[in-house]
């Protein structure tokens, strides 16, 4: 938390009451932000997103394992935030658990819809292997590195990207066993062989900050310490709410809600188009960065993204 | 009114169909539930103050199957550890019985107590006049006997019934209800059936009498005519209920 002195903390407060906020932006402008894709070399896919001075990173790794007897054609998808020391002291310990809580479930709200899958962002089906026996489960970790505000738009942000950036091997059924017996596969270990994910349903979050009489889009951290309530909204790219949270706890009345759903929609088509434009900027990029240091060393043929690998190992012959 | 006990008092344990897409096998055709109700009609609804003999305040909700009891302690003297401040603190606890589910609960708190305890907080953070008890904590401990659907929305209710009762000042009471979304019907106050297979939730808490809302979680995917429809129909059934909340409380008093 920021400690603001009583008249800096007038200055925020005054500031937005007048629709001026002290890094010249307009009350419902996002800050720019910058992705990065495949920086986890041991993930399936991994994306860093910069915000500002607010700074996470998403992997998502997937796994083997028995589908839920409940649900036997769909993966499970578990989504877990760490709130790191090194971004702030007090989330030292178990400090940082709060929070983390607050955003795992609030993305996990957003991200994979109601008790029955409908409505999630991902298709969960599209991860089933052989319907009640194998499925792939994804694990997606977000981690906080530095936090400047509005840290669950971000994560969002990064999730999406790791998404897109996700690669799934594919899995070659030998035997298609009967009820009982344990399925024979095999995963193929040609890199080239692998299977993305369509996250173009993935939504984007957009947390509507209220302080004093207006509300706010992208705030600072400064700006949150003079929050009485947040609203966090997912918006796909249909215009379909995917999730609402509230944070902060003064109450909200109908109407201003009703306001900032709208408004969660108009931004959300901007930031929608924004998002998809950095992420395939970062997938072009790391093309290019790749072949220029596999020139120097063969070493790096590990960092490169996962969807250049297959290419280069054919240069190498 | 507000006794209007739940009729069937069976031991009966509670059954877990996991069945997808069976939005047809809950609703019949006749556009009636399970348990015989239309699609916008709240299950039948018990509450009770005073459960607890110790507490300042506390009350005993009783919705459909969910069985719900909050105690209110306090206000009392902040913990010594703590930092002064010069509003008063609430403590929300939320946990369920091990006999909730029908799995046998581990002791200890789950991530979904966690969750509920930080979210009914929130909910009642807005209504509670903190800056009239300085230096004090207030402590709500929320126990779930028996979950049967709409947990959260019931402990909100309850436990601002049992502030109420403890004599604790707020601007409102909250009254909180539930809604899933299957395919395109919505149905209010959902069952555990019901909410195992719904393609979307909504939770709404509000102060009705100031048309306030304290909290709020939406999942699934809402067209703009569904959600509007939705957030209407949770604002009128907890119209209805914090109705029936006044109505209990000028019965015990």
């Amino acid at each position: 938390m920021v400690g603001l002195s009583l008249a800096e903390k007038k200055y925020v407060e005054g500031g937005i009451a007048q629709g001026l906020r002290s890094d010249g932006r307009g009350l419902h402008d996002f800050r720019t932000f910058s992705v990065e894709l495949a920086i986890i070399p041991q993930a399936n896919g991994s994306a860093r997103v910069r915000l500002g001075a607010t700074d996470v990173i998403a992997s998502v790794k997937a796994e083997l394992g028995r589908p839920l007897s409940g649900r036997p054609n769909q993966g499970r998808v578990e989504i877990n935030i760490e709130c790191s020391p090194t971004a702030a002291p007090q989330f030292e310990g178990r400090g940082g658990e709060e929070l983390s809580l607050e955003l795992s479930r609030a993305l996990h709200r957003s991200l994979l819809g109601g008790g029955s899958g409908a409505g999630a962002a991902i298709d969960l089906s599209a991860l089933s292997v052989i319907e009640g026996k194998l499925c792939w489960n994804l694990f997606i970790d977000g981690l906080v590195l530095s936090s400047d505000g509005n840290l669950l738009d971000v994560l969002a942000i990064a999730i999406k990207a790791a998404l897109s950036n996700t690669g799934i091997p594919k899995v070659e059924v030998t035997s298609a066993a009967a009820a009982e017996q344990e399925a024979n596969f095999e995963i193929s270990d040609n890199p080239d062989d692998f299977s993305q994910f369509d996250t173009s349903r993935v939504p984007v979050i957009i947390t509507l900050t209220k302080v004093g009489r207006t509300y706010i889009i992208d705030a600072t951290e400064e700006e949150e310490s003079q929050m009485s309530s947040a609203v966090s909204i997912a918006v796909n790219s249909l215009g379909h709410v995917c999730g609402i949270t509230k944070r902060g706890g003064a109450g909200l009345d109908t109407s201003v809600l009703l306001d900032m759903i709208s408004v969660s929609k108009e931004v959300s088509k901007s930031l929608l188009a924004t998002v998809d434009a950095e992420i395939m900027a970062a997938e072009s990029r790391n093309g290019n960065f790749f072949i220029l240091v596999l020139v120097s060393s063969h070493y790096f043929v590990h960092v490169a993204s996962p969807l250049f690998k297959s290419q280069v190992q054919a240069w190498l012959g | 009114m507000a006794q209007s006990r739940v009729s069937s008092y069976s031991l009966e344990s509670q059954r877990v169909s996991l069945a997808r897409g069976s939005s047809a096998s809950l609703i019949s055709p006749h556009g009636t539930r399970e348990d015989g109700r239309t699609l916008h009609e709240c299950r039948a609804a018990f509450l009770q103050t005073g459960a607890v003999n110790a507490a300042a305040g506390s009350a005993y909700a009783e919705f459909g199957q969910t069985k719900v009891i909050v105690s209110v302690f306090g206000p009392r003297e902040s913990k010594k550890a703590q930092a002064y401040s010069d509003i008063g603190r609430l403590n929300c606890n939320v946990s369920f019985a091990t006999f909730a589910g029908s799995v046998r609960g581990r002791a200890g708190q789950g991530v979904e107590e966690k969750e509920y305890s930080q979210m009914l907080y929130k909910a009642l953070e807005g209504a509670v006049t903190l800056h009239t008890f300085p230096k004090t904590t207030v402590d709500v401990f929320a126990l779930v006997l028996q979950s049967g659907g709409g947990d959260l929305p019931v402990v909100i209710t309850c436990a601002s019934l049992a502030l109420a009762d403890a004599g604790i000042v707020m601007y409102d009471l909250v009254s909180a209800v539930s809604l899933s979304s299957f395919d395109t019907k919505l149905l209010l106050d959902a069952t555990l059936d019901e909410e195992n297979s719904q393609d979307g939730s909504l939770m709404l808490a509000c102060m009705t009498s100031r048309n306030e809302i304290t909290q709020l979680s939406l999942s699934g995917e809402w067209p703009q005519g569904k959600l509007s429809e939705g957030l209407k129909l949770c604002l009128d059934a907890c119209n209805k209920l914090a109705g029936l909340m006044r109505i209990q409380l000028r019965i015990s008093v």
